[in-house]
């Protein structure tokens, strides 16, 4: 798989690169502010772009911006975001801008490099790769009582796989599940909670992280 | 009893007036106001004028001297009419021979020391003294030693008492002549000074003692004329050109007398406004309100008042600044401007209410400037708290993207390096090694844990840059108890109000709570009121007073029965 670096710190940028190399796969070209990763886009075409959320000028939020424009011109390559930040906030805002093909972790995932890979992997098929510590954030937060307490245990674990962006196939293995089960979970979750169901894992990860992050009332 | 005494001087010349009249008429060829009936109105309507004007100015302080001139003025008006051939006595016809053109001088005199009776600029006083000595001593006095009326072909005439010797007709003509051009200098001087002075004064000044001083040029002009019209002739004598001037002298006097009355008028005019605003300053006007009652008060309603401020800045009492416009009057005290009034043109023309309005409102003035003041030192006082908590806010982002970008931006790559030396070190590692670099591992992911949570307590990035929304959306993730958003604004605002806003919801949403928090954000108009309501408000929010009072909002917690307490805060906002 062809890989393109973005960082602005070259230690970060030269580890990663090696790490990878090491893991098989291929980076094409190496970027330190998003006007370099544009051209290294271009010239290099790559099959996922992974991307430092800050970056020069302002060290914010320029990589969710570039997200966004790499969409635009090159809607086939994939774009995995790394962030400091543990902002379900910019996870919605990064999927919004690029609906299929991308993902937002936490930049500490570099060095667990199997987590790293799977999400490159994913990235790549299309899926969205939401990481999971920041799922297990929005499970955890506290809520009134809702239709979640009346999930039962492994609905709620396939609940999180869903918000991490798994594909029902990719729930099967997580689980060791036959796909008619997760089928079956899946349909009575999204009853459970009123959702309407969505073929399109894109519009069912955005559906499910809403519904975690607007916490509402539970019915009368 | 000087009343009484001025009453007396009025009736000795009302009698005065009728007397010189018979006279007048007693030599009717002879007289100015004996010629006719309407020459003798004319003659008692100035001569009275004079009087009556000249009394009631000794009745008043301040213009007793003034007053005594006129009275002077009016007697000396009549004495004209005593040299008269058919005055029938020897004491009245030679009272009249050495008075009878004492007159100008006087009208002159009253006209320069005009409106306090006193000439004090020494040109001025040089030309009155050029001026009675030219009419008393030259024309009169001296005149009247040499003048022997029968030489002089006036068999009827009475005696004259001071003729000294044989009289002398060369004498008596050269002192007439000479008395006429001193009279011709001294007049046309006086006149010129009187404009001149008329010019160079104050507007104020300018505008009470105009009518007088015209009215006075012009009676001197007249005279002058008449001085002129006499130099060929030899003396002043009574033809037709001199009667007709001598009725423009007598409209000139009259119009005089009335100037002086017009300005008592307008004085009273003043005082009435001046003694409303007494009363209106009695009843304490609110901070602000004394232009409200100087503009009632002085029947201008575009009037506007204001101080001018230590570091230079023009207020009114609240510290709004005031951008004067029209006639602007400085109120001076003690050589320091106090207050600024800009009113219509023309109002302080009264010299009176220019001096009087400040000192009457002087203690509403000096209260209103020092509000002004203080409201001044105020808001620098708020500007500092301000700009002491933006600088604190400023502190702590570039402290959190330091972190961020300093020790969060290490550990990773630390991690990383780590990762790294382990693939490398292979699969046939030493199980222990491998266990303490996985142990490293775990380490550096609690101190990254622990950094962020650090950074966003300090001041969370997503504040700075998604604004209050997100922030308190994402502060619902990590909240002990479950929050409930009814409402947040959906625009951004300046940053300062927003981490105000964040930090009264952040202080109370940490706090252990039992049930759900209610929080609330809404703008109305230009206040963005903040609401965060259920049991877990804190007792202590001096923080929260420093931070949003700094902006000029209010926080106060309110609390309910039940154990519900609402914490509201209101923070002004620009749009």
């Amino acid at each position: 798989m062809r890989v393109v670096i973005a960082d602005d710190e070259v230690l970060l940028r030269d580890g990663l690169d090696r790490l990878l190399t090491e893991e098989g796969f291929d980076v094409v070209g190496k970027a330190g502010t998003a006007g370099e990763l544009h051209r290294e886009i271009g010239l290099a075409r790559p099959d996922v772009a992974i991307i430092d959320i800050k970056m020069p000028p302002t060290h914010t939020d320029e990589g969710l911006v570039a997200a966004q424009e790499i969409h635009a011109s090159h809607p086939d390559v994939g774009v995995l975001v790394l962030s400091h930040y543990l902002e379900s906030h910019y996870a919605m805002r990064l999927i919004e801008q690029h609906p299929g093909g991308a993902g937002y972790l936490l930049k500490e995932r570099v060095s667990g490099v199997g987590v790293l890979a799977d999400a490159l992997v994913r990235v790549h098929e299309g899926e969205c790769v939401i990481d999971p510590t920041i799922v297990s954030r929005l499970l955890r937060r506290a809520r009134p009582a809702s239709a979640l307490g009346q999930l039962t245990e492994r609905e709620r674990e396939v609940l999180a796989l869903m918000a991490e962006g798994r594909s029902n196939k990719g729930i099967c293995e997580r689980l060791f599940l036959g796909p008619k089960t997760v089928e079956g979970h899946v349909t009575h979750i999204f009853t459970k909670l009123g959702v309407g169901e969505s073929a399109d894992d894109h519009r069912r990860v955005l559906a499910v992280l809403s519904y975690l992050r607007s916490a509402p009332q539970q019915q009368a | 009893m000087a009343r009484a005494l001025w009453f007396a001087v009025l009736v000795a010349g009302l009698v005065f007036g009728v007397f010189s009249l018979a006279v007048a008429r007693g030599g009717a060829g002879n007289s100015f106001g004996g010629s006719s009936a309407f020459a003798g109105a004319a003659e008692l309507a100035a001569g009275y004028a004079l009087l009556t004007v000249g009394v009631a100015a000794c009745m008043r302080p301040r213009q007793a001297r003034l007053g005594a001139i006129l009275v002077a003025a009016s007697f000396a008006w009549f004495l004209l009419e005593w040299n008269n051939p058919a005055a029938g006595s020897a004491f009245v016809f030679t009272i009249g021979l050495v008075l009878y053109a004492v007159a100008p001088p006087l009208v002159a005199h009253a006209m320069l020391a005009y409106p306090d009776g006193r000439v004090g600029w020494w040109p001025g006083r040089l030309g009155l003294a050029l001026g009675y000595a030219g009419s008393v001593l030259v024309l009169g006095l001296l005149a009247a030693v040499v003048f022997d009326p029968a030489a002089q072909g006036c068999a009827q005439c009475p005696r004259n008492l001071l003729l000294a010797g044989g009289g002398s007709s060369g004498a008596y003509g050269s002192l007439n002549r000479a008395g006429m051009y001193l009279g011709l200098t001294w007049s046309v001087l006086l006149i010129l000074l009187a404009a001149g002075d008329l010019v160079r004064s104050t507007p104020a000044r300018r505008r009470l003692a105009a009518p007088v001083v015209v009215a006075g040029c012009v009676y001197l002009g007249v005279v002058a004329a008449d001085f002129a019209h006499s130099l060929h002739r030899g003396y002043l004598g009574n033809d037709g050109l001199d009667r007709r001037l001598w009725l423009g002298e007598a409209a000139a006097l009259c119009a005089l007398s009335l100037a002086v009355i017009w300005a008592w008028v307008r004085a009273r005019r003043t005082r009435s406004a001046l003694a409303r605003l007494v009363i209106e300053l009695a009843e304490s006007p609110p901070p602000g309100g004394l232009r409200d009652v100087l503009a009632d008060v002085l029947h201008d309603p575009s009037l506007q008042l204001a101080y001018p401020l230590a570091d230079g800045r023009i207020t009114d009492a609240r510290c709004r600044a005031v951008e004067l416009t029209g006639e602007v009057t400085p109120i001076v005290r003690g050589g320091q401007q106090v207050a600024l009034l800009s009113h219509r043109s023309g109002l302080f023309a009264e010299p009176t209410l220019a001096e009087e309005v400040p000192a009457t409102a002087r203690l509403a003035l000096d209260n209103e400037r020092l509000q002004a003041e203080a409201w001044s030192q105020l808001e620098d006082l708020r500007a500092s708290r301000a700009r002491i908590v933006q600088f604190g806010d400023a502190e702590r982002r570039r402290l959190v993207r330091d972190l961020h970008d300093g020790a969060q931006q290490r550990l990773v790559t630390l991690s990383l390096a780590l990762r790294l030396a382990r693939t490398r070190l292979g699969p046939g590692m030493d199980p222990a090694l491998a266990g303490r670099i996985d142990e490293a591992e775990a380490e550096l992911r609690d101190a990254l844990a622990d950094l962020r949570e650090l950074a966003q307590g300090i001041f969370p990035v997503i504040l700075a840059e998604e604004g209050l929304s997100a922030a308190v959306e994402a502060l619902a993730e990590e909240a002990p108890a479950p929050l409930e958003i009814t409402a947040l604004p959906d625009e951004r605002l300046s940053s300062s109000v927003e981490a105000a806003a964040y930090f009264v919801v952040s202080e109370t949403v940490r706090r252990p709570a039992a049930n759900t928090l209610k929080i609330s954000a809404v703008r109305h108009d230009s206040r963005l009121v903040v609401e965060v309501e259920g049991d877990s408000a804190p007792a202590e929010i001096t923080d929260l007073q420093d931070r949003v009072g700094a902006l000029d909002g209010t926080v106060a917690v309110m609390r309910g029965p039940g154990g519900v307490a609402t914490i509201r805060a209101e923070i002004p906002c620009e749009s």
